[in-house]
């Protein structure tokens, strides 16, 4: 999408800076005073639609990826909005973990396994949003968004609130660490028995 | 005001007050244009100070409240109080002059539209007078977040009653347009003789009456939510806080075409007259308008695909089928340029910066109108970037290119075309270095309408670049502010025609008398007064 968008961005800056040097002001006399050319004008309307047509296809086939919901997601967890921090549980485990913006929350996740994401709020919009997944579903409230996520590569990513909801709006921020499946089972056993 | 004065008419120099009970469309359409131009200054400055707070990680320059009242009143303002309007003001003046008409169709409906305008405007800023501070909820104003629950303050209540008044003022003015055009155009003056400004503001005027119910219908039940016991957007009472995003889009995607329409107008009148050439494709040019805006009440929801509530592959289609028709508008400029004689003064120069800078904009908006795109861009400062190229880049520019051009029109006098010249350079780098860096920080992963961020690798180096180029727009804004007050005391008189124009309003006096024209030129094409000087 973004070399297509460079593509054309180039050749039509070149179609307008071209005229600009090869046909500037030399003399006073009157230019050719056409204005049609039927041939050129369907070229001009069918090419660029042939082009978007080709860009939503591509469009339509990820998007059907990204969106895809598993049957059966290794884990879930419920991640709820609020201002101006979140919640992310783990139904059935017991295990909560809620912050502050002075204090931002870690969500674990296991690295190779789906995991189911579920988004709330019971206030006013948010937006989940981790940079380095590309991705972000808003919460909204009364709507309940679900989203798969297989995240490949162990590490910590940062997120944050991507639809503005009032005064400490910038500092909604959390973390992800993708681990292990075997160090998210203990980090799940040690927090879920322990805490709540 | 004191600049009409400059070139004739004792009359409106002894009585500078008729001009506030006046009627006459080219009183109200300058008094219209200053007034927005007003209206830009101080979100100009909101907008500098938005920049000067973000200018290092971790700046103490605003409070995060006034951060938030600066950004939600500089996008109101620039985008209600003056793109929008500056639109109608231009084509107030310009209208019954293109198409050989004595006045508007209704000239006192036409002050009524510009009082409306004026003093729903000053309502929304009264929020900033009163103890509880302005409205903070951005120029979206979603709800819940608008509601009374969260937002408790009076300006809240004032910035939605100021902008129903200048809904119903807009729609006043579309009706009056349309009237005009259909029932007041000269003898000879057939739809398809029409100038290209005043097709676009006809197709304007339609989205006007389209969009427009619906922005007056959100605010109307956001009040009665606020204030009357009401619970249309409470989800926790069987509303839906989703219904405010659809209501609020289908106003707010049209008005995004009612912000660039007329634009497309004028740059469509200036590049044929710099170029000395008919412009290319003229029905092509027209019907794309109506395209454009027939597609552009499909396409609200592209602005909603992560809310997770609406049926994405729809409005991406739609929006990406939008691209064709403002296409079909950049091949007709290019055309007319093709084996042209070009040259390049002020209001040409601004032409040449809208098309480069709108078409950034452009392509920006085909990458986000494809739904896993906007997964990642959307509210995020790639968006930031994407829509102050459509209407920084895009429709600011074809203002002051409007401006130029029409200045000898309007006040009898040119504006001084080597601080012009100065001005564009100056707000063509400012502009661009201002909002490219916020296309790679909107990649990189910075959300928009933050008062701080953390200072991640990049970040901070882009955003101070960023505030550097406002500052170099500021320097370009206050040197055309130095053009109008030089051009005032010393401006020479212009002429009727100082650039070789096409339409009618080049072959009256400049500036107008009042009705217009002592007599008309034969209107035989879409080029009267061309054809007056070029008897074939």
């Amino acid at each position: 999408m973004t070399i297509a968008g460079l593509c054309v961005t180039i050749v039509v800056a070149a179609l307008i800076l071209y005229p600009l040097v090869r046909w500037r002001r030399r003399d006073d006399a009157l230019p050719p005073q056409f204005s049609t050319n039927n041939p050129l004008e369907i070229a001009y309307t069918v090419i660029p639609l042939l082009l978007v047509v080709v860009l939503f296809a591509v469009t339509y086939r990820v998007e059907a990826g990204v969106e895809r919901i598993a049957p059966q997601p290794a884990a879930v967890v419920e991640v709820s909005g609020y201002r101006w921090s979140w919640r992310f549980s783990y139904p059935g485990t017991g295990v909560a973990i809620a912050g502050t913006p002075e204090h931002p929350p870690q969500m674990v996740l296991p690295a190779g396994q789906t995991t189911r994401l579920v988004v709330v709020s019971d206030d006013v919009d948010h937006s989940f949003w981790v940079p380095d997944f590309l991705f972000k579903r808003d919460a909204i409230p009364g709507i309940r968004n679900e989203f798969d996520l297989t995240p490949t590569r162990t590490g910590t990513y940062r997120g944050e609130c991507a639809e503005y909801c009032g005064l400490e709006h910038a500092r909604m921020s959390f973390t992800v660490r993708v681990v292990s499946p075997e160090a998210y089972r203990r980090w799940l056993a040690a927090n879920g028995s322990g805490r709540s | 005001m004191s600049v009409a004065s400059v070139a004739e008419s004792a009359p409106r120099r002894a009585y500078p007050a008729l001009w506030l009970i006046s009627t006459d469309h080219k009183r109200i359409g300058i008094m219209y244009v200053a007034t927005t131009l007003v209206y830009f200054g101080i979100a100009g400055v909101l907008a500098l100070l938005i920049r000067t707070q973000l200018a290092a990680p971790g700046n103490t320059f605003l409070s995060a409240q006034a951060f938030n009242e600066a950004f939600t009143l500089h996008g109101t303002a620039m985008i209600f109080l003056f793109v929008a309007p500056f639109g109608l003001g231009i084509a107030n003046f310009l209208i019954p002059l293109q198409i050989g008409a004595p006045d508007m169709a209704f000239p006192r409906t036409n002050a009524f539209s510009f009082w409306l305008f004026l003093f729903g405007g000053l309502t929304i800023f009264f929020g900033l007078a009163t103890n509880q501070g302005g409205a903070d909820a951005g120029w979206t104003a979603y709800a819940p977040l608008s509601d009374l629950a969260v937002s408790g303050g009076l300006g809240q209540d004032l910035w939605a009653m100021g902008l129903i008044m200048i809904g119903i003022s807009s729609i006043l003015t579309a009706l009056n347009f349309m009237t005009t055009v259909f029932i007041y155009r000269a003898p000879g003056m057939t739809m398809w003789r029409l100038p290209i400004f005043t097709w676009e503001m006809v197709a304007t005027s339609l989205l006007i009456l389209m969009a427009f119910p619906s922005l007056t219908a959100v605010l109307a039940m956001l009040l009665v939510d606020r204030r009357f016991g009401g619970h249309f957007f409470d989800a926790h009472a069987g509303g839906s806080a989703v219904l405010y995003q659809h209501l609020f889009w289908f106003f707010g995607h049209p008005e995004v075409y009612v912000m660039i329409l007329p634009f497309f107008g004028v740059i469509s009148e200036i590049v044929p007259v710099f170029s000395r050439k008919p412009i290319f494709g003229y029905t092509g040019l027209v019907l794309a308008a109506f395209a454009i805006a027939g597609l552009s009440m499909g396409v609200w929801a592209h602005h909603m695909f992560t809310t997770g509530a609406v049926v994405n592959p729809f409005f991406s289609a739609l929006s990406f089928l939008i691209a064709v028709p403002t296409g079909i508008k950049f091949f007709n400029w290019i055309g007319t340029m093709w084996k042209g004689s070009i040259s390049f003064e002020t209001p040409m120069l601004f032409a040449i910066g809208f098309m480069l800078n709108f078409l950034i904009g452009g392509v920006t908006g085909v990458m986000v109108a494809s739904p896993p795109v906007d997964f990642q861009a959307r509210g995020s400062y790639f968006l930031v970037a994407h829509f102050h190229y459509v209407l920084g880049g895009g429709s600011l520019f074809a203002i002051f290119a409007a401006l130029y051009f029409w200045w000898p029109k309007m006040f009898g006098v040119r504006l001084d075309e080597t601080l012009g010249r100065l001005s564009f350079w100056t707000l063509f780098i400012g502009f661009n270095i201002t909002f490219f860096p916020m296309v790679l920080l909107g990649i990189l992963g910075m959300p928009r309408r933050v008062y701080t961020y953390p200072d991640l690798p990049g970040w901070g180096d882009l955003n101070a670049i960023a505030t550097g180029g406002a500052w170099l727009m500021a320097v370009g804004v206050a040197l055309f502010v130095a053009n109008i007050v030089v051009t005032a005391r010393r401006g020479v008189p212009a002429g009727d025609d100082p650039w070789g124009g096409y339409s009618l309003e080049w072959a009256t006096t400049s500036p107008p008398p009042e009705f217009n024209f002592t007599s008309l030129p034969p209107i035989r094409s879409e080029r009267p007064t061309f054809d007056m000087h070029h008897p074939a």
